[in-house]
């Protein structure tokens, strides 16, 4: 799968842009703050309909106009046309001309995993963050999982609400617990079943990044230990006192471990950025097995912050993904563009929203 | 762009109000209507008027009816099959079953469905109206046939408990509605299937 074309209108600091790909190794050179990560911005946009620097969509219209459009043409097993707008007033998300209606028809077309600075914060950031990572891969890969956590938050919020009142209607609330336990027992299933499968690749990639002797385990630590139902009844007294729901699957953790010990807690800085990297790897990897076919990477000011043993456990990677007709897109400043490489790669200059193929 | 006169401004804020009817449409409902002859627009401002007059829900089964209409056809109406009844959330819910053409039961409209996140409690719904009529009419089952969004099913499994009693079999169609959404997005073929596979409630 590769991105064909990719054209902005008003989005970050790109008044209009229109740029070809061609699969292969993308390079995107250009000082601070000229728009390298905007172009990251838009193409993970268009697969996952975020951003992810975490922001609402007025954050990404140019300054001083109404809205932004990102469209892209994905060429993979087939060809498709996407297309957005978004302004205040006025969402609209097209797939070949025509209106999405249900998101797990869309999601899926472009599949892309990310590598940023900000990873980081899934060793050391709130569980929140760990979660956000296997329910995105889920959703990477399983279509109904985005509907079954938009019900889940849904049923979680509205039990939430009657638990704020003064007294609330234990009926209803027991109808609403009901629910809650339904969903929440599909999502413990999924998240069960995904992390065996990530744990070997993960940690296959920590041990060609690193080297080392290290022994990389993920655990999945879901909030409830057996029965749903009876711990979420048995929580009841301290619910009250909380006034909101305090156990269930947004409870849940997704544990890194190093022989044996928490990544979090004993890890080191540099273990910790090998951790980063391994997993979004895993995620790559992973998404290549059951597809057959690898996501595009985009890969953001990391390169500056490796050393050369870490650079050099990415690289199998991407080529790999550049074999197999994949793509990749990275920005680097001068410094620190990855000169191992070779010369197999496309070098684009970016400067202050526009955007060229640099000979 | 040139001011509008202010009752056509008027107008068009006011037709903008209504459901489905975004302001381009609005502007061009407004633009018609004050060129259509005036006798014709005095026809469809009684018509509405009227209809708003004489249009209450059903004390009993909650769909709209004539007032000097009470209670309503459905309600009165002997061939329709008394210990059946179907439960829905809106009035224009009785359209949907009834275009399917295979369901001969009577109604009840709940007005709504409970709903937390809007306020909507137990008590705000036509709940206790369904029990006085359990007490009084011959109904053995209940099919419910509200959405299947989150609240729909919590609103579905609260009733099917707080209803239950002795001889009366609660079911529940859900089968076949596409997940999140009222009835009204059911097509007839989906509702037909559906009634026919309704489901006891546990
Ligand atoms: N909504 C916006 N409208 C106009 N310019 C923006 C907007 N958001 C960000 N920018 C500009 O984009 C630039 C940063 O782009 P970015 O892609 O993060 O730079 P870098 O090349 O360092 O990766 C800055 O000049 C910033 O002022
Ligand atoms: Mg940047
Ligand atoms: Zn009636």
């Amino acid at each position: 799968m590769h991105l064909d074309h990719l054209r902005l209108r008003d989005f970050r600091n790109y008044a209009r842009l229109d740029a070809s790909f061609a699969p292969g190794f993308h390079v995107l050179l250009g000082d601070n703050a000229q728009g390298k990560t905007n172009i990251l911005e838009a193409i993970y946009l268009m697969a996952t309909l975020r951003s992810f620097r975490g922001v609402g969509g007025a954050h990404m219209i140019r300054q001083g106009q109404k809205g932004y459009f990102v469209g892209g043409k994905i060429v993979g097993q087939g060809e498709h046309e996407i297309k957005m707008y978004w302004s205040a007033a006025e969402r609209k998300l097209s797939l070949d001309a025509q209106p999405v209606r249900k998101l797990s028809d869309y999601l899926g077309v472009l599949r892309v995993v990310v590598f940023c600075t900000e990873d980081l914060q899934l060793i050391k950031g709130p569980a929140r963050s760990r979660r956000r990572f296997i329910d995105l891969l889920l959703t990477q890969t399983h279509p109904g999982y985005l509907g079954l956590l938009q019900r889940y938050a849904r049923a979680l919020r509205s039990r939430n609400a009657l638990l704020k009142r003064h007294s609330p209607d234990e009926a209803a609330l027991d109808s609403f617990s009901a629910e809650l336990v339904k969903l929440g027992n599909e999502i413990i299933r999924f998240r069960r079943e995904l992390a065996p499968k990530i744990s070997p690749l993960a940690r296959l990639a920590y041990r060609r990044i690193s080297n080392d002797a290290e022994e990389l385990r993920l655990e999945y630590q879901p909030g409830v230990k057996q029965d749903f139902a009876v711990e979420l009844a048995q929580s009841r007294k301290r619910e009250r006192t909380y006034r909101s729901t305090i156990i269930g699957p947004h409870r849940d953790e997704l544990q890194f471990q190093l022989n044996g010990r928490s990544a979090a807690q004993f890890g080191s800085e540099g273990q910790k950025r090998t951790l980063a990297l391994a997993l979004k790897m895993a995620q790559a990897e992973y998404l290549t097995g059951l597809h057959g076919s690898p996501p595009i990477l985009l890969i953001d000011d990391v390169m500056g912050e490796l050393d050369v043993k870490r650079r050099s456990g990415l690289l199998p990677l991407l080529e790999r993904a550049h074999h197999a007709r994949g793509q990749v897109f990275m920005t680097c400043t001068e410094e620190n563009w990855p000169r191992e490489l070779g010369r197999d790669w496309c070098r684009w200059q970016v400067k202050a929203g526009t955007m060229h193929v640099r000979g | 762009m040139a001011t509008l006169p202010e009752p056509i401004a008027n107008l068009i804020a006011t037709l903008a109000k209504l459901p489905g009817i975004g302001p381009r449409s609005a502007e061009r409902l407004a633009l018609h209507l004050v060129q259509t002859e005036s006798g014709a627009v005095q026809q469809l401002a009684e018509a509405l008027v009227r209809a708003r007059e004489r249009i209450r829900p059903c004390p009993t089964c909650g769909a709209l009816t004539d007032s000097e209409q009470v209670p309503c056809a459905l309600c009165a109406d002997p061939r329709r099959d008394a210990t059946l009844v179907c439960l829905l959330e809106r009035p224009v819910d009785i359209i949907s079953i009834e275009k399917s053409g295979t369901y001969h039961g009577k109604y009840h409209v709940l007005g709504g469905k409970i709903s937390p996140l809007n306020g909507v409690e137990p008590e705000d719904l036509r709940i206790a109206e369904l029990e006085e009529r359990l007490k009084h009419e011959p109904i053995t089952e209940i099919v419910i046939a509200l959405g299947t969004d989150v609240e729909g099913d919590a609103t579905s499994s609260y009733l099917a408990k707080r209803l239950a009693r002795p001889g009366l079999k609660i079911t529940r169609i859900a089968h076949g509605l596409p997940a999140g959404s009222g009835l009204e997005f059911a097509d007839e073929l989906t509702l037909t299937h559906a009634l026919a596979g309704r489901r006891e409630m546990d």
